[in-house]
């Protein structure tokens, strides 16, 4: 069989879950199955420097496009799926890749999986296992082959890096194409972190819509405080304007590490464990006992938020003074 | 400027869901049902951009509760209500009904076709790649703001680490909105009652365009993955044994 995993970088660095598609890809296979590393954007470097686990790399650069547009990267795939004719593709859930693999299955009328975390070989068909309600089921599918998968950033190890042999390259200058595109790039916000940058931060406490409102983040920053962390927010909290968007976690926020993450009223949807599952220690506060925060906290309550925060204060306060 | 806004109810996720006998769908009997989160910032988006550069807005409901999210809808601003029949009463699947929001888009002239980036029931592919491809339009997803610039569309699309690119699109095009521009405003109650007198048009769904993706073959449960402890429901117990652990892990007295 042979795989076509796709990946994706820019500004010179390459997204961590390429290298999760060229495991998944290799997971997925028997030996003796091919896995071919696609490859679309500005820059190669950072694909050629790292994607050597692939038995081949297939790469358009784009020097007229920072931010390849989902069209075309789409566009460059259906070309190289046509030649390579693969019987399994592997996209990753990004912004890019919920545009790219629904193009792709529109196209070519294979079946099409999303959010999907684990795959077997069985026969001549792939058993699935992915994601839905927010992560709150697991749907087991048997897929029939060729057939396009949209794989969950985490939920695959990555692939060892190291680079590309020159002789298992093949490039392409995709300008054109993009210039073609009906999609252009016009523009590019980088966030400014000179407030914060939850990436550094050690300790963090996570605010979920279990808060409430805007008034009620008051009382996780008082309890942040106290433990010298920095407040942060799921995507709902920010997106209705309680907390800045540097301090969003998750898939479209920032993909933190620290040492403490304390969720309070966070439901854990895929999205934003993609973001956090990876902290040292994780406690989480939810009063719905199945919110799926609770598959990676170390600790788990099932108490209201606000009691918890309130009397957690008054102790940590108590004891500080001491 | 005409634009299709695509409103799907899905079960609420937050409720219990519970799994049918034959363990292939979830129990749809005393689920609650709700207008998919991304589809209301998509509503919001189409409104903002009737107001800023004038438009006709057409929402069309899919799934049950259609009818009260119209009336909602046509509340907030939108100009035309359509229900769209669905088939069977199980997952809504954006495969299958890509077809009938073509066919819809196609009929109605829209020269915008705006839906939530997805729904927590696009196992088998997103509605707005699928709309876009059949309807030969460009599609992209994950607007955080859209806009009119002369004839042409802006859209911000959230990437990773809160980058944000901005794209400009000649319509006609499909939208995944994830984000409108602001926070989905609020409907007075007169408005309600006023918007519950209009009437709705109704759509008959179009066969799917495309086989099944694949069998679901069971739903299950996820098992708790972690060694998580569970610390109970019982606030000040909870505080104590928080309140130690974070001690005893140098996080607390700092
Ligand atoms: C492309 C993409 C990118 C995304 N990126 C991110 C990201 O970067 N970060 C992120 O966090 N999410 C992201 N999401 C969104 C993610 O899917 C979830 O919607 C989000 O994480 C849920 O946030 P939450 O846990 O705070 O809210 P949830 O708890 O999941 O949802 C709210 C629920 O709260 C209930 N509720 C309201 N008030 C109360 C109350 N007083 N008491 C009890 N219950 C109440 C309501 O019934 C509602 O169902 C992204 C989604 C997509 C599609
Ligand atoms: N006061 C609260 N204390 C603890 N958890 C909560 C509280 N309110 C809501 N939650 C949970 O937090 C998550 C997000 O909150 P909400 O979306 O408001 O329900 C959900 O999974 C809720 O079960």
């Amino acid at each position: 069989m042979r795989i076509v995993a796709c990946t994706e970088g820019s500004f010179g660095k390459l997204e961590p879950f390429s290298l999760e598609m060229i495991a998944a890809a290799r997971g997925a296979g028997v030996a003796g199955d091919e896995v071919v590393a696609f490859f679309a954007g500005q820059e190669l470097e950072p694909a050629i420097a790292n994607l050597g686990a692939a038995d081949r790399l297939v790469a358009a650069s784009a020097g007229n496009a920072e931010l390849i547009a989902a069209e075309s990267y789409a566009r460059l795939l259906r070309d190289t799926v046509a030649a390579e004719e693969p019987d399994l593709v592997l996209v990753p859930y990004s912004a890019n890749g919920l545009d790219v693999a629904g193009d792709l299955a529109a196209r070519t009328g294979w079946p099409l999986v999303s959010y999907v975390n684990e795959i077997r070989r069985d026969g001549d068909r792939l058993t699935v296992v992915a994601q839905v309600y927010g992560g709150k089921i697991l749907a087991e599918c048997s897929v029939p082959l060729p057939a396009i998968l949209m794989v969950n950033p985490g939920a695959f190890a990555e692939a060892e890096r190291r680079s590309v042999d020159p002789s298992k390259l093949q490039h392409s200058d995709a300008t054109a194409v993009v210039a073609e595109g009906k999609v252009r790039l016009v523009g590019v916000d980088v966030p400014s972190y000179d407030s914060v940058d939850l990436t550094t931060a050690e300790r963090i406490v996570c605010v979920g819509r279990g808060i409430g409102d805007e008034a009620s983040i008051d009382i996780a920053r008082g309890l942040a405080d106290i433990l010298g962390a920095e407040i942060a927010g799921s995507r709902p909290v920010v997106d209705s304007g309680w907390l800045p968007k540097v301090r969003q976690v998750g898939k479209s926020g920032q993909k933190v590490k620290p040492k403490l993450y304390l969720a309070l009223g966070v439901s854990g949807a895929p999205e934003h464990l993609e973001g956090m599952s990876k902290s040292d220690l994780i406690i989480a506060v939810n009063t719905d006992p199945k919110a799926p925060i609770f598959n990676v906290a170390h600790f788990g309550a099932t108490c209201d938020l606000f009691d918890l925060v309130a009397n957690l204060s008054e102790r940590l306060q108590a004891a500080s003074g001491r | 400027m005409k634009i299709l806004v695509v409103l799907r109810m899905i079960p609420d996720s937050a409720g219990e869901l519970e799994l049918t006998s034959d363990g292939r769908g979830i129990d749809r009997e005393w689920l609650d049902f709700q207008l998919n989160d991304f589809d209301d910032h998509a509503l919001e988006e189409a409104i903002l951009l009737k107001e800023a550069v004038g438009a006709t807005v057409v929402a069309v409901a899919i799934g049950e509760g259609s009818n009260r999210v119209l009336q909602m809808a046509v509340a907030r601003g939108a100009d035309e209500a359509v229900a769209l029949e669905a088939e069977g009463d199980g997952i809504i699947e954006s495969r299958a009904i890509a077809s009938s929001i073509v066919a819809l888009a196609r009929s109605k002239a829209a020269d915008l076709v705006l839906c939530g980036v997805q729904s927590t029931e696009d196992l088998f592919g997103q509605l707005v790649p699928y709309a876009g491809t059949l309807l030969g339009w460009p599609h992209v997803s994950g607007s955080s703001r859209l806009g009119i610039e002369g004839s042409a569309l802006r859209v911000t699309q959230e990437r990773g680490g809160g980058i944000a690119a901005t794209y400009e699109i000649a319509l006609p095009a499909v939208i995944g909105v994830q984000t409108a521009s602001k926070a989905p405003r609020y409907v007075s109650g007169s408005k309600l009652r006023e918007a519950s007198k209009t009437a709705i048009g109704k759509a008959p769904s179009e066969p799917a365009g495309f086989e099944r993706s694949a069998e679901i073959v069971a739903l299950r449960l996820p098992g708790q993955r972690g060694t998580g402890e569970n610390l109970g429901d019982n606030p000040e117990n909870v505080a104590e044994r928080l309140a130690s652990i974070l001690a005893a892990k140098g996080f607390a007295g700092v």
